[in-house]
Formats: C-alpha cells, sequence, structure tokens
C-alpha cells in the first residue's frame, strides 16, 4: 500500500513537472518496480492524464529573418521547436537520452555497428494525406550527404557511405567505420523526415503533431493540431511560436500573461521568476558548456605553463554561484560531466583554484600579457572571461579581454584568434562530443588541439561494446583533455526556461530548452 | 520659386541614387557572409563553398550591385539570402506595422509639442515655461529602453492595463492593434514630443531676437501676435526640418523599441539583416529608410522655400 | 527674480520685460542655473579624479563583506555601508564604477560633441555662404549620410571594425556632425539673406569675414541651445548601441551600458538590484538637464548678444 501510495505520489511528481521522467524511473525502481513495467508507468503516467485542448504562446529568444523550416537549416530553439511541430524523426530521444522508435517502428545494427536498419511504420501519413515510405526517408537523409548539401548537420554523417532503400518500408545506412552513436545522432534534431521530392520549404509537408497554419520569418508562426496524427500526443488545439528577443521582455511577457511558456531565462531574473505566483522555473540540468580556447599553434595554446595557469585562475564555484545562480556545475575543464551518465568519468583531480601557482607557471611561460575575444555566446561568457581578467590583475598578469559581437563570431574569431570564447551545447552521447570538438583531425576543434592518444581512444570506442571498457576508455579521454588540451571550461550550464504552472507534461531532455523541443508533441494544458 | 521646387525634387531623385551606392558600399565593409552565419560553429570549407554558391554570394561585385539596381528598377527587391522567403513578403507586413506607430505617434505628438513649444516660447521663463523645459528635457535626458521597461513593469507586469509586448498576428482591427501597441506608442510619444517641443521653443525665441522683431516689439505690437504672426513663420523652416528628422527617426531608428516590445517593424528586420549578413534584405531595408528620409527632406525643403519670402525671390 | 517681476507685470506690458531683447549685461545666471553649473562642476570633477576617489577599481568584484565572510552570491546586493549604491549585476561596486564612469562617458561625449560642432559648423557654414557647387555637393553628401539610420551605421561600422573608445568618438562624432551641418546652414541661410549681409557683400568683404562677423555670431545661440541635447544625443546613441552590445568595452564603466546591463535589476525592485540602474540613469540625467538648463538660463538673459560670448 505504501509503495502504492508513493508510486501514485512520484507520479504527480512526474506529471507536474517537478521531478524528471529519468528521476521518477529510478525512484520507482528504488521501490521495487521491475524495469519494464517503470517504463511503462512513465509512458502510461503520461499519456492517461495528459488533457487535450487549449492553446498556448511561447516565446522565444533568437529569431529573425532566417527563420526556417528546412530541417537541414535550423539553427535556433525557435526552428528546432517549429520542426518538432511540423515533423517527425526516425528516432526520439528518451529523457535520459536512449534513443527510441519514432517513424522508426524497430532499428539495429549488425556487429561492428557498420550497417543499421531501420523498419519504417506503416501507418503514418503527411499532413497532405499522402503515405509515408522509404523513399520518403531516403530523400531526407541524403539531403545532409554529398559535396552539394548544405545541412548544417553533414559533419555528423561524414562516416554514412549511403543511405539504401532495401523495401518500400525499410532502409539501411552503410557506414565506412563502426558507428555505434548513429541512432543517438538520428534523434538530434536536423534529421527530420520531409516529403520525397521536397524543395520548396516555405510551406513543406510534413508528418509531425501539428500542422502550420501561418508561419512571418522573424516574426512567429500558428500550428493547429493534425487530427490524423499517427500516435497520442498533440495535446493543444493550437500553438504559437514567436520571439522576444530581448530577455527582460520575455520575462515581464510570462509574467503579464502575454506568454505561457518562455525560453532561455536570464539567471538574474530567477528572482522575479521565483517569486511570482503560477509561475514555474522548469531548470534542466545538461552538459552546455561555456568556456575559453587557446589556439594549439598559437602563442597561448602552444604554451602548456599559459594554458596550466588559465585554468588555476578560474573561480569555478563563484562562477556557478554568482553567474549561474546555482544553476549548473563546476566544470573540470573537461566537456563530459554527470549529464552524460555513466559515461562521465567522476573521479578526476580538480583542477583547483591556485593564484600562487598560476602566478610562478605564467613567470615560467614568459608570456607577459595576453589578449582574448569574448562574445556572450552563452549567457555568462563575456562575465566569465571578466572574472578571469580581474584574477589575472590581482597575480599582476594583463589580460586584455576584447568584448566582440555575436553576429560573425564563429566565422570571424572562433579557431581564428589565439585565445576567444567558446560554448557547446549538449551532445547525445559523450563520444559524439569528444568527436566532435577534441578529435585531433575535427574540423570543429575550438584549438586544433592535436592528441595522437584521442584518436585511438576515439576509435576503439566507437567500436566498443562493453561497458565496462567503455568507461576506461572514457575516463583515459577525459583526463588527457582536463589536464592537457587547452581549453577551459569552468562550469556546464542548465537550460532555464519557465512556464505557466497551467502546463504540465514538459519533458526533460537536456539537449536543447524545453526539453529539447519535445514539449511541443507532449505537454498539455490543465482546462 | 516653381523652378527651384522642381530643381530640389530632381536633386531628391539623383540623391535616390546616391544613396543606392552608399548602401551598397556599406554593405560590402561588413566581414563575413551569411553562408558563415548560417553554418555558424559547424561550418567546414566544403559545406561553406556549396551554400554560397547555392545563395549566389560568389557572383562579383559588380554583377551584384547591377542585379540589385536592375531588381529595385523592376520592383523585385529579391530573396532574402538566409530564410529563403522573398523580401517583399518580409517587408509587406513589418512596413505595415512601422507606419502605423510612426503615423499614431506623430499624429498625437506633432500638434502636441507644438503647442507646447508655443507656449513657453510665448512667456519664456515663466513657470509654465519651466515646468515644459523641465519635463522635456528629463524625457529625453534618461535612455529611451529604460523609459520603456519602466512603462512595461508598471503598466504591464504590476497593473496589466496594457500587453507587455506587441506582438502582432497581422489580422488584428485597427483599434485591437492600437490596444496592443499602446505602450511602444506611448514610449515614442514621450522621446519624440519631448525633442520637438524643445526644438520649437528653441526655434521661436531664435526669430524672437532678429532686428525686425524687435522693430514689431518697438512698434508695440503684443507680443502674442508677435509670435504667431511673425516669428513662427519665420521659423517654420528649422521646426519643419525637425519634424522631419522625428519621422525619418520613427521609421528607421526605433530599432530598441521594437526589440523590447517585439512588435515587428522594419527596423529590427534590418538590424537582423546586418547581425545574419542577408546583404539583400539590409540593402532593402536602407533603401526604404533613405528613400523616406530623402523623401521628407525634401518635403521640408519646399515648405522652407514656401514659407521664407526672401527664399522664395531670390535675387 | 525674472519671474517675481513677470507676475507683477500686465500682460499687454509684457514685451517691455522681453529677455530676448539682446542684454547688455555680463553672464547672469537664475539661481537654478547655480545649482544646475554646481552640478555640471561636481561631474567634471568626478570626471577628473572619480578613479581615485572611489572606493573600488571598475573592475573590481566585491568577494567579501568588511569582517572578510565571503558573500554567497554578491550580485545586485542592496546598498551597505560597504557598498554604498550596491553592487551591479556581476557583483561589482555602482558607486565606483559610476565615479569611474563619469570619466567615459562625459569624456566620450564632449570630444564626439566638439567634434561634430567643429566637422558640422565648418561644413554647414561653408555651404551657406559659398552656395553653388559647394553647397550642393557638400549638401548632397551629407544627406546621403543622414539619410542612413544612425543606428544601422553604427551597427555595420562596429561590425567592420570593432568597438573602441576611438571609434565610438569618430562615429558619433561624424553622425552628429551631418545633422549639425543641416541646421547651421539652415541658420545660415537665412542669416545671409537678410540685407545686413547683402549690405556686406556689397561692400565687397571676403567670405572669411562674412563668416565670422555676421554669420557666426548670429547663428551662435540657436546651436548653442542645441548643444546640450546634442550631448544627450551622444550619450544616449552610445547607450542604443551597448543595448545592442556594442557600446563601450568592458569592464570600462559608461553610465550608458551601466543603465543596459543592470537594467534587470530594475525588474528585481529595490532589493534586487534597482538602485544599480537608476543610479547611472540618474547620473546621465542629471548631467545632461543640468547643461541645457545652463544653457537655456543664458539665452534667455542674454539672447541674441549670447552669440558674441560664445564664438
Amino acid at each position: 500500500m505504501i509503495k502504492n501510495k508513493y508510486i501514485e505520489l512520484q507520479k504527480t511528481k512526474l506529471l507536474n513537472g517537478t521531478i524528471g521522467r529519468r528521476k521518477f524511473m529510478m525512484s520507482v525502481l528504488a521501490a521495487g518496480v521491475a524495469l519494464p513495467s517503470a517504463l511503462s508507468f512513465a509512458n502510461h503516467a503520461a499519456a492517461s492524464t495528459a488533457k487535450k485542448g487549449g492553446s498556448i504562446k511561447t516565446a522565444f529568444n533568437l529569431h529573425g529573418p532566417d527563420d526556417t523550416l528546412d530541417p537541414c537549416m535550423l539553427t535556433s530553439d525557435t526552428d528546432y521547436a517549429r520542426g518538432r511541430a511540423h515533423y517527425n524523426s526516425l528516432i526520439q530521444l528518451s529523457d535520459d537520452i536512449v534513443p527510441q522508435p519514432e517513424l522508426a517502428s524497430s532499428f539495429g545494427a549488425n556487429a561492428d555497428a557498420t550497417e543499421w536498419s531501420f523498419n519504417i511504420r506503416k501507418d503514418v501519413v503527411f499532413h497532405d494525406g499522402s503515405k509515408l515510405t522509404a523513399d520518403d526517408v531516403i530523400y531526407s537523409m541524403r539531403r545532409h550527404m554529398g559535396a552539394d548539401s548544405t545541412s548544417v548537420a553533414k559533419g555528423l554523417f561524414s562516416v554514412i557511405k549511403e543511405w539504401k532503400k532495401v523495401g518500400p518500408y525499410e532502409v539501411k545506412a552503410i557506414c565506412e567505420t563502426g558507428y555505434s552513436d548513429l541512432p543517438a545522432i538520428l534523434g538530434e534534431k536536423h534529421f527530420k523526415i520531409v516529403k520525397d521530392g521536397t524543395t520548396d520549404f516555405i510551406n513543406p509537408v510534413g508528418t509531425g503533431p501539428y500542422k502550420l497554419e501561418s508561419m512571418r520569418p522573424g516574426i512567429g508562426s500558428v500550428h493547429v493540431r493534425n487530427e490524423d496524427y499517427w500516435r497520442e500526443g498533440a495535446n493543444f488545439d493550437s500553438i504559437e511560436l514567436f520571439g522576444i528577443t530581448d530577455s527582460i521582455s520575455r520575462v515581464s511577457a510570462l509574467l503579464s500573461g502575454d506568454a505561457d511558456m518562455i525560453i532561455s531565462i536570464p539567471p538574474n531574473s530567477l528572482q522575479q521568476i521565483e517569486s511570482t505566483e503560477g509561475i514555474d522555473l522548469i531548470s534542466t540540468p545538461s552538459g552546455s558548456y561555456m568556456g575559453i580556447g587557446m589556439h594549439s599553434e598559437k602563442e597561448y595554446g602552444s604554451n602548456p605553463d599559459f594554458v596550466m595557469a588559465m585554468k588555476l585562475l578560474q573561480r569555478r564555484e563563484r562562477i556557478v554561484k554568482t553567474l549561474l545562480k546555482g544553476h549548473g556545475t563546476v566544470g573540470n575543464d573537461n566537456p563530459i560531466n554527470s549529464a552524460y551518465g555513466v559515461d562521465f568519468c567522476s573521479d578526476l583531480p580538480m583542477n583547483a583554484y591556485d593564484p600562487d601557482r598560476a602566478k610562478a607557471l605564467l613567470k615560467k611561460s614568459g608570456i607577459t600579457s595576453a589578449v582574448m575575444e569574448a562574445a556572450e555566446v552563452s549567457p555568462g561568457a563575456v562575465e566569465m572571461s571578466l572574472l578571469l581578467q580581474r584574477e589575472c590583475q590581482k597575480i599582476g598578469f594583463d589580460l586584455n579581454v576584447k568584448k566582440v559581437p555575436t553576429d560573425g563570431y564563429w566565422s570571424a574569431v572562433w579557431q581564428k584568434t589565439p585565445m576567444h570564447t567558446t560554448a557547446w551545447n549538449m551532445r547525445p552521447t559523450a563520444s559524439i562530443m569528444l568527436d566532435m570538438a577534441y578529435h585531433p583531425d575535427a574540423p570543429w576543434s575550438d584549438t586544433f588541439w592535436k592528441d595522437e592518444r584521442m584518436r585511438d581512444l576515439l576509435n576503439k570506442v566507437k567500436g566498443e561494446t562493453d561497458p565496462k571498457n567503455r568507461h576506461a576508455l572514457q575516463c583515459e579521454m577525459q583526463k588527457i583533455v582536463t589536464e592537457n588540451a587547452p581549453v577551459v571550461i569552468p562550469a556546464h550550464s542548465s537550460y532555464l526556461d519557465a512556464k505557466s504552472s497551467k502546463i504540465h507534461g514538459v519533458p526533460k531532455l537536456p539537449l536543447g530548452a524545453l526539453g529539447g523541443g519535445e514539449w511541443v508533441e507532449f505537454a498539455w494544458l490543465e482546462s | 520659386m516653381w523652378i527651384m521646387a522642381a530643381r530640389r525634387i530632381l536633386i531628391g531623385i539623383f540623391l535616390i541614387w546616391a544613396v543606392s551606392a552608399f548602401i551598397f558600399l556599406i554593405t560590402q565593409i561588413l566581414p563575413g557572409d551569411a553562408a558563415e552565419l548560417i553554418l555558424g560553429q559547424t561550418a567546414t570549407d566544403a559545406s561553406l563553398e556549396a551554400l554560397r554558391e547555392k545563395l549566389g554570394l560568389n557572383q562579383a561585385w559588380y554583377t551584384q550591385y547591377l542585379n540589385w539596381i536592375y531588381g529595385l528598377v523592376t520592383g523585385d527587391l529579391g530573396v532574402s539570402v538566409a530564410g529563403g522567403s522573398t523580401i517583399a513578403d518580409l517587408i509587406k507586413f513589418r512596413i505595415g506595422n512601422t507606419l502605423f506607430v510612426g503615423g499614431i505617434v506623430a499624429v498625437i505628438s506633432i500638434p502636441l509639442s507644438l503647442s507646447l513649444g508655443l507656449t513657453a516660447a510665448m512667456m519664456p521663463g515663466s513657470m509654465i515655461d519651466r515646468v515644459i523645459t523641465a519635463t522635456t528635457l528629463g524625457l529625453i535626458a534618461v535612455p529611451d529602453f529604460f523609459v520603456a521597461i519602466f512603462l512595461i513593469l508598471i503598466l504591464a507586469v504590476g497593473l496589466g492595463w496594457f500587453p507587455s509586448v506587441s506582438y502582432l498576428r497581422g489580422n488584428e482591427g485597427f483599434l485591437k492593434s492600437l490596444y496592443v501597441l499602446t505602450l511602444p506608442i506611448f514610449t515614442l510619444v514621450l522621446v519624440v514630443s519631448a525633442q520637438m517641443t524643445r526644438m520649437t521653443r528653441a526655434g521661436i525665441l531664435n526669430v524672437m531676437s532678429s532686428p525686425y522683431i524687435e522693430m514689431a516689439i518697438l512698434k508695440g505690437i503684443p507680443r502674442r501676435t508677435i509670435i504667431l504672426r511673425h516669428a513662427l513663420l519665420n521659423s517654420i523652416g528649422p521646426i519643419i526640418n525637425v519634424i522631419a528628422l522625428n519621422l525619418a527617426y520613427l521609421v528607421s531608428g526605433v530599432v530598441i523599441m521594437e526589440t523590447i516590445f517585439a512588435y515587428p517593424g522594419l527596423a529590427k528586420l534590418m538590424v537582423d539583416g546586418v547581425q545574419t549578413r542577408d546583404i539583400p534584405l539590409v540593402q532593402a531595408c536602407g533603401m526604404i529608410f533613405c528613400t523616406t528620409f530623402v523623401v521628407l527632406i525634401l518635403i521640408a525643403d519646399l515648405a522652407t522655400i514656401v514659407s521664407n519670402p526672401r527664399l522664395r525671390h531670390p535675387k | 527674480m525674472k519671474n517675481e517681476l513677470e507676475k507683477d507685470v500686465p500682460e499687454t506690458d509684457a514685451y517691455e520685460e522681453l529677455h530676448d531683447v539682446p542684454a547688455k549685461s555680463r553672464l547672469r545666471l537664475s539661481w537654478i542655473g547655480k545649482f544646475c553649473l554646481g552640478i555640471v562642476i561636481f561631474w567634471i570633477i568626478i570626471a577628473l579624479f572619480g578613479s581615485y576617489l572611489a572606493p573600488y577599481h571598475e573592475a573590481h568584484f566585491i568577494e567579501e563583506d568588511l569582517t572578510g565572510n565571503e558573500f554567497d552570491d554578491p550580485s545586485f546586493m542592496s546598498p551597505t555601508r560597504q557598498v554604498l549604491l550596491g553592487t551591479d549585476y556581476i557583483g561589482r561596486d555602482v558607486l565606483s564604477r559610476i565615479m569611474w564612469g563619469a570619466r567615459t562617458t562625459i569624456g566620450i561625449s564632449f570630444v564626439a560633441t566638439i567634434l561634430a560642432y567643429i566637422v558640422g559648423i565648418f561644413l554647414g557654414v561653408t555651404a551657406a555662404v559659398a552656395g553653388k557647387w559647394t553647397d550642393a555637393i557638400l549638401s548632397r553628401s551629407i544627406e546621403v549620410v543622414l539619410s542612413f539610420p544612425s543606428i544601422m551605421l553604427g551597427l555595420i561600422t562596429i561590425a567592420a571594425f570593432g568597438s573602441s573608445i576611438p571609434i565610438l568618438i569618430v562615429l558619433s562624432g561624424l553622425i552628429y556632425a551631418a545633422s549639425v551641418f543641416r541646421i547651421a546652414r539652415a541658420l545660415s541661410l537665412d542669416i545671409i539673406v537678410q540685407d545686413f549681409v547683402e549690405v556686406t557683400r556689397a561692400r565687397g568683404e571676403g567670405l572669411w569675414w562674412i563668416i565670422t562677423r555676421e554669420v557666426l555670431p548670429n547663428i551662435a545661440m540657436p546651436l548653442a541651445t542645441d548643444f546640450g541635447i546634442r550631448l544627450i544625443f551622444i550619450i544616449l546613441f552610445i547607450s542604443s548601441l551597448s543595448f545592442l552590445g556594442l557600446g563601450v568595452q568592458p569592464p570600462i564603466s559608461d553610465w550608458g551600458s551601466m543603465v543596459r546591463e543592470n537594467l534587470q535589476g530594475l525588474a528585481n525592485g529595490f532589493s534586487g538590484g534597482a538602485i544599480a540602474t537608476i543610479a547611472p540613469a540618474l547620473a546621465i540625467a542629471s548631467l545632461t538637464i543640468a547643461i541645457n538648463i545652463i544653457i537655456d538660463d543664458i539665452s534667455a538673459h542674454d539672447g541674441g548678444s549670447l552669440s558674441g560670448k560664445m564664438v
């Protein structure tokens, strides 16, 4: 009886968003419920109480005339939410980032993970009434491949040799090497399924839970429920997604009822949110981080003493406390944190604050002053640089922080100047993250840091299936990065969003604002 | 006079061409291009090249300029590089909002500030003058975004009288739009009237010290009559200029209001264009702004010519 | 004093007391003018010596209280004996930043305004007096620049050349020079069609003579009225740029940027840092209002003859 009551309690908590799906699973598992039934509890709890109806308005931050519905070109949380409303993916990720079938009814790989096959659901129809088939999937996937592809996610498909149609409802991905992360990758926001042959993305056809009623790039869009949706979900009658660039205005809009949900709360306004009745803060711990990269072939990054000094001058707790208001975790110059689950190596020694040693190291490095570029690539990134500047000043070292605009930052500054701020979103798995930014040949490396051992380890981990060995490999990689990579990562930040208390069931997938956009299908409104 | 006016109009047309060249030139100094901005952190050389090809960014500058001018003349503003929608579509909705807000603000603030400025000028140094001067000064002396946020916090979040953001879908009626846009209109009326009031007052007081007014004073004509009959007419040139500048500001300079109140207008569109390096969009908005300005100033100049008898009959 | 006089005089006779009739006396200020002069002098002193007088460096983060206990979160603190105006959004002393910021804000805006006036008046008067082609070319080029919205010009320039204090000064100076040009030219045109100038011309005086003896003295007063306004505009223009993230480089403090970066404090209320944004806003307002009142005061008293003193 007590057990049942406890489970009920946890269910309520799950539903009103006080705990995530993962925590719910853990608590009911702890209460002695077997895993499969725990899973179904979670699904059941969500499905049975979700109410249909109502309209909501959600305000985003970044938006502009470049807003698009082309899955290859999605770049902002606004785009991601629209993509989530309009389309589906083959794979969806659960709150604990486990790949689940979505448009694929099942999927699997050969032994060395070089060939993946996906069976496609047969009951899915597009908004125009046509049926989803393998051709649509092949067309959608090929848009991310080849020399003339303009997809922003193209790099994630670089090891895929081809997408092949096997039957009317079955496709295969042939990879050049083992690619155990492929299902998780397919759960990323860009791999949406569009109708075969679509080239016009002003008014495209998707399979998603909502149909597009109207869209004005840079202003907003209205989506109405897809009555023929192939599964439960799509709880609202309509959703309106619009942009409010300024964070104070965004928060004001939520408080005055002009928006029901908003993303990206500046930590400074938490006090205002928390003190208001009827408004809930949604803080989703994640692995996204901000940091400082030092180009490994230039003056600072090539000097290990200087790099270490910068690491030792970080006031990590201060950054989490003051800049993130506690909504983040202390970073240890390791791109991976606890949000990545078992892949995180938690027992690495800390690069703790040590101004005396930093001073000695700076003296040894022979560098007497430095210049860095800082942009607000992540909330608090400029302030983090100012804190470092102040710490440098305290030990008599002159660090000149040049604030530069965010627009154009990734092309003009990042990877180019000797020292600059950087920011990364969380990736579905630790190996994807490390592969993208710390592989010796990674095109997106912050610093062009080349460590041959990393290459070996990353290759090994892709084919490794034994969890224990995987963890050992992960630990070795993270240790190397923490100690040697010319990157400073003082903190990982949580996603901070807020909603009206009448909205329930917002998923907690930590891959983006508002449950990585998953709220679009699963959230619902109390009548 | 007619020849003078005609010349001024011809100059205006020439100016619009000069402006087009200037806009094209200034957009060329922007570092980076749309392809880099779209791909951002995930760009590779190959994907950049592919995207540039697709977006037509690889053409020589003179080809781009000629294409653009040809497009302008034939009424085709082109396609937004970043989003793919036609620029005409992007602009159509926003220009309505911009003109709506600007129009309402102008309708309220021009008569308001002219009468306040006149009142103040009629009794310089009086209590009324001091109050008007101090209030208008206070209003312009504080950043407009401070005023805007202050009004939002009090009138929208605190009292709940007006919406805090002026998000418009485009299907609202006149009154609903007016209601939704109350706060930005209110803020702009405060900011714009304050400046126009001051300039009106200053312009009239300036004329008051000229010899023919002194003459009128010596003749014993009442001050009120002097101001209304002589001073106002003669200070109309500078005053109209100030009005014209303010109207141009209302069309092109209100980016901060558009950002804070999240109402879609042209100025924010252009800023977005600059930030995404959407050059055709920046150029189109730039052309609209500059043309508006040229036309307003043209009108101001024509008015000056008409109002000043000396300019009307050049020797 | 003036007010008292006016009260007693019947309105129809008020013109006898007109203050825009040239006065022969030297500069006189009303009590309010004197008070404003005091404010301006105060800020000039702060601008010159503020960085020495301030309790903390502008980039200093307050970390511990006076007894050495570390603060949990030092941002947006309410005023205490340690931080008289509280702290800003990342925990720096607001009072110190205002004192340091005086130099940046007053320095940039004064230099830029003066630059705008020198360039604007020079070109404007030249255009008006020289007439013909000089006027046409100057006017048209200035109009082209002026027609482009200033904030956009700032946005593009800073995107291209980065944001530094010299760039901000030149940028805002030149942008506002364009509008000074228009006004200077318009005023000069009014002057040079008047008979006394035509008489001078007929007498065969040179351009320079006409400019310095006839035109400048007569346009100085309306332009001076404008000086205060233009100073405000430049301060506000730079704060608008900082609204878009393009203003003065951190950690250098500047009043406009301070208003912007602490704006959230206003929403948090007085216990949550409202002072951090209100205080710099008041600083801007007090300085600019004071300057403008002084100018108004002088022009109200001395009318046209002020021009003689200004040039």
